[in-house]
């Protein structure tokens, strides 16, 4: 029985504490009370996955089983989750390429020829081969790489179809071989609440013209949070776009759910709580932060990105999007959800090595403010942890760094749209079109290995609420000038950040610590 | 950050076996203990009784009794009485296991079993080995343990084989000397196998050495060990009733040390004598009124005091 996730009030028994910063971690000792959110304990994993997977797709929720969906001479098109998910990568082998393996066996049984599989990566970088075959497994990229098994490509001018408009005018484009077939079967990870459901089609296989609708600044500032799917405006306008797709392609859906185990075995520390180690886990972090920190940056990097997740996975269900979805999110707060009592001065995040963006990459500035200011801030359901006007205190050292191809147009952005302003609603009208069209980001997007032109843009609005919020961010052993081009403040240590603090919040404000990864959902009461 | 930077960072706030104390916040969150799995059975061999024997009249007591000055009291109510029965005790330092070990009648004395935290005393195991020769202690789980680990209790077993038990039905050690409510495992197992309960009171022994400390004070602090008349339920009395009775009469040898002996018998009778739990008010004031020295015995009163 794992257990629940709780609030710890720090007092003098309370040990110093895990704060994730980057590719490594410090042990920080926080003021006395202040309230420290943990996950519940990680949850076990399906121990049978082919036999759970095997009766998903046979008892689905609102549709006919899948063998009595297929038939010869239909289109089928296998839709998968892109590179962003999970967070970190799944220890082979990926559970996308376990369920892709028995959806083909019954199309094999059923004689259908016209099978293709997408990566549904919307305006993200394409897959390389190598982590197609990682996400689908050995068997199926042979089958199917290169000519039937591909990504989604929202720039092909001949590969997108517009399905027609929502009630509220929003234009719905999606992938031309998705929206052609008899049907579309969606493999989907869910590991935040924000993620599946009915973002799946209409953003996995989406293009910019659709994208626009919802990636904006006014459509963010609404969505509080995003992981609670029925106060963001975000996920309205998901719908919205869902309802056009279900008149037009017939989707059977198929969610997973993860557990909280983030970590593999010899760091596994990392997510017991700090009070409960033993003297083995305190040798492993001394010898392993030291070891970290003397490793070159570089290969500090390619050392965390290696770090696959040995995730045990807590729910399959398969169906109708609409059915599937509520069950899929009850896993996802099982997992993550914990229950706190009022909103602080000051809220407190660690940011780690990994955004859905820098997977086998790096994690630029702009990265570090959306995984900050939009992914960890938006952890919550019903208010934000940090009251109207509190302070922000992020860890990252966040370095002038960036991936020549898959970020180029986050290197403009940063070097000649944040000099001049960091105001999102002027970037958004100023500046987007001209990002979103750029004919050579466009190109690097269809044929190298580039997010969309558009993208980084997109990172910026992703912290429009938090930022209408706040009334300070401070970024803990933050590159100050990096911190400061993008109009945040930085400190060498908690300490300093909660003087610099004192101007917005006073002498004594009431902290939280929003103890992640793994990821903690705060229901915030 | 350096290396002893961060070594310094880690074992702040932490023992020298690198254990943290559990925060109060988190304590109904912690783990439940694996327990049990400990074998038991030998230290109530003759040898490891012969050296406990040893270990009690050559170290503990000299040592204990070389640094405070303990008075026993109510002893006379043991020496009619024969085990099996169940000892049950406030309990506020590790003083209090030897004090009560150490002035038990000799009938009693080489006979007694004391219940320990599984969760504490048996996770490491030459902790386990320790505890186990020098108290002949048994693992007691406190916060419910599985169904196999309840299954699996010692103390009805001893009893059976006519060990008396030491028990300290407020589960751990007082936060700040005061007592906290009784729970009901002592008197139920003396309630369902119709064995006697000899309510104990300690006195003075968390100023000697409270929580957190592992050695005594200086001063040679005064301590009481008060004994009280053993109990048995009344015919048709609930658990929770004769748990509630054997609590009231550790309350009262408490408060006999501060009221005589005539005197909390009254208060008590009158239904006025409560559980000890201290001033209410600002922490500080808890800890100054249970640290307040006792007045020692061993000195005559002055009569004009």
């Amino acid at each position: 029985m794992s257990r629940p996730g709780f609030v710890l009030e720090v007092d003098e028994r309370t040990p110093s504490l895990l704060v994730h910063q980057g590719e490594g971690f410090r042990l920080e000792k926080f003021p006395l009370g202040t309230r420290v959110i943990y996950p519940p304990d990680s949850l076990p994993g399906i121990r049978d996955l082919d036999a759970a997977i095997r009766h998903a797709l046979l008892n689905p929720h609102g549709t006919p089983p899948l063998p009595e969906l297929l038939r010869p001479d239909m289109r089928l098109t296998i839709v998968f989750d892109d590179i962003s998910l999970p967070l970190p990568q799944m220890r082979p082998p990926d559970i996308r390429g376990r369920i892709i393996e028995h959806v083909l066996e019954l199309a094999a049984a059923a004689g259908v020829d016209d099978v293709e599989l997408l990566a549904a990566n919307a305006l993200h970088r394409r897959m390389t081969p190598a982590e197609l075959k990682r996400a689908v497994g050995d068997r199926v990229f042979r089958a199917f790489f290169p000519k039937h098994l591909r990504n989604h490509d929202a720039e092909d001018p001949d590969g997108m179809t517009h399905l027609g408009l929502t009630r509220h005018g929003e234009d719905v484009e999606i992938n031309k071989r998705a929206a052609e077939s008899d049907l579309l079967v969606y493999v989907n990870i869910t590991l935040t609440a924000m993620s599946g459901g009915p973002k799946s089609v209409a953003v996995g296989l989406g293009s910019y013209k659709s994208l626009k609708h919802h990636h904006n600044v006014h459509t963010l500032r609404h969505s509080t949070s995003f992981n609670d799917p029925p106060n963001s405006a975000m996920h309205h306008s998901y719908h919205r776009m869902a309802k056009v797709v279900e008149d037009h392609v017939k989707v059977f859906t198929i969610e997973t759910t993860l557990n909280g185990d983030n970590f593999p075995e010899a760091t596994k520390f990392l997510q017991k709580r700090e009070w409960e180690w033993n003297l083995r886990d305190q040798a492993s972090l001394l010898a392993f932060k030291k070891a970290n920190e003397m490793t070159p940056l570089k290969l500090r990097r390619e050392i965390w990105q290696r770090n696959d997740a040995p995730f045990g996975v807590t729910g399959i269900h398969a169906g109708d999007p609409k059915e599937v979805h509520p069950l899929t999110l009850a896993n996802v707060h099982r997992q993550q959800l914990t229950e706190i009592d009022g909103q602080a001065d000051i809220g407190v995040w660690g940011l780690p090595f990994l955004c859905p963006y820098n997977v086998n990459s790096i994690m630029n500035p702009i990265l570090v403010m959306s995984l900050g200011l939009g992914y960890f801030f938006n952890l919550y359901r019903n208010k934000p942890i940090v009251r109207q006007g509190g302070v922000a205190i992020f860890y990252h050292p966040m370095q002038n760094d960036f991936h020549q191809i898959h970020h180029p147009s986050y290197i403009d952005f940063f070097e000649e749209v944040l000099t001049q302003t960091t105001d999102q609603q002027a970037i958004e009208s100023k500046f987007e079109k001209q990002f979103a069209e750029d004919p050579w980001y466009t190109h690097l997007y269809r044929n190298s290995y580039a997010y969309h032109g558009v993208h980084p843009l997109y990172m910026w609005y992703w912290g429009a609420h938090a930022m209408e919020h706040l009334g300070d961010v401070i970024f803990v052993g933050a590159d100050r000038k990096a911190a400061a081009r993008m109009g945040f403040r930085s400190a060498s240590t908690l300490a300093d950040a909660l003087e610099m603090a004192k101007d917005t919040v006073g002498g004594s404000p009431s902290i939280t610590y929003q103890h992640t990864p793994p990821a903690t959902l705060a229901d915030v009461r | 950050m350096s290396l002893k930077s961060d070594f310094r960072e880690l074992v702040s706030g932490r023992d020298w076996r690198g254990r943290s104390r559990t925060p109060r916040s988190a304590v109904q969150y912690r783990e439940p203990s694996p327990g049990l799995t400990f074998p038991t059975a030998w230290t109530r061999s003759k040898p490891a009784r012969t050296v406990r024997r040893g270990l009690h009249s050559g170290v503990l007591k000299p040592l204990v009794w070389a640094q405070t000055r303990p008075t026993v009291e109510g002893t006379e109510y043991l020496d009619g009485l024969t085990g099996p029965v169940i000892f049950a005790a406030n309990h506020a330092s590790h003083l209090d296991a030897p004090l009560i070990l150490n002035t038990l009648p000799k009938h009693f004395a080489g006979r007694v079993a004391v219940g320990a935290a599984a969760d504490y005393f048996f996770t490491a195991r030459w902790r386990a080995v320790l505890t186990t020769l020098a108290f002949n202690a048994f693992p007691v789980e406190r916060f419910g343990g599985s169904s196999k680990q309840k299954q699996a209790s010692l103390a009805p077993e001893l009893l059976d084989r006519g060990w008396s038990l030491l028990l300290f039905p407020e589960a751990s050690r007082s936060q700040d000397g005061w007592m906290s409510p009784f729970r009901i495992g002592a008197a139920f197992l003396a309630w369902s196998r119709k064995v006697p309960v000899v309510p104990v009171a300690m006195r003075g022994t968390y100023a000697a050495m409270p929580r957190g400390e592992w050695a005594i004070t200086r001063g040679r602090p005064s301590l009481v060990v008060r004994y009280g008349r053993p109990m048995l339920p009344h015919e048709g009395e609930p658990a929770r009733d004769f748990n509630v009775r054997v609590a009231d009469a550790v309350h009262r040898l408490w408060a006999e040390e501060d009221l005589g002996w005539y005197r909390a018998l009254r208060e008590s009778h009158a239904g006025r004598i409560e559980r000890p739990a201290g001033p209410q008010g600002a922490p500080w004031r808890r800890l100054w009124e249970a640290t307040r020295p006792l007045r020692s015995s061993s000195r005559p009163n002055r009569i004009w005091s």
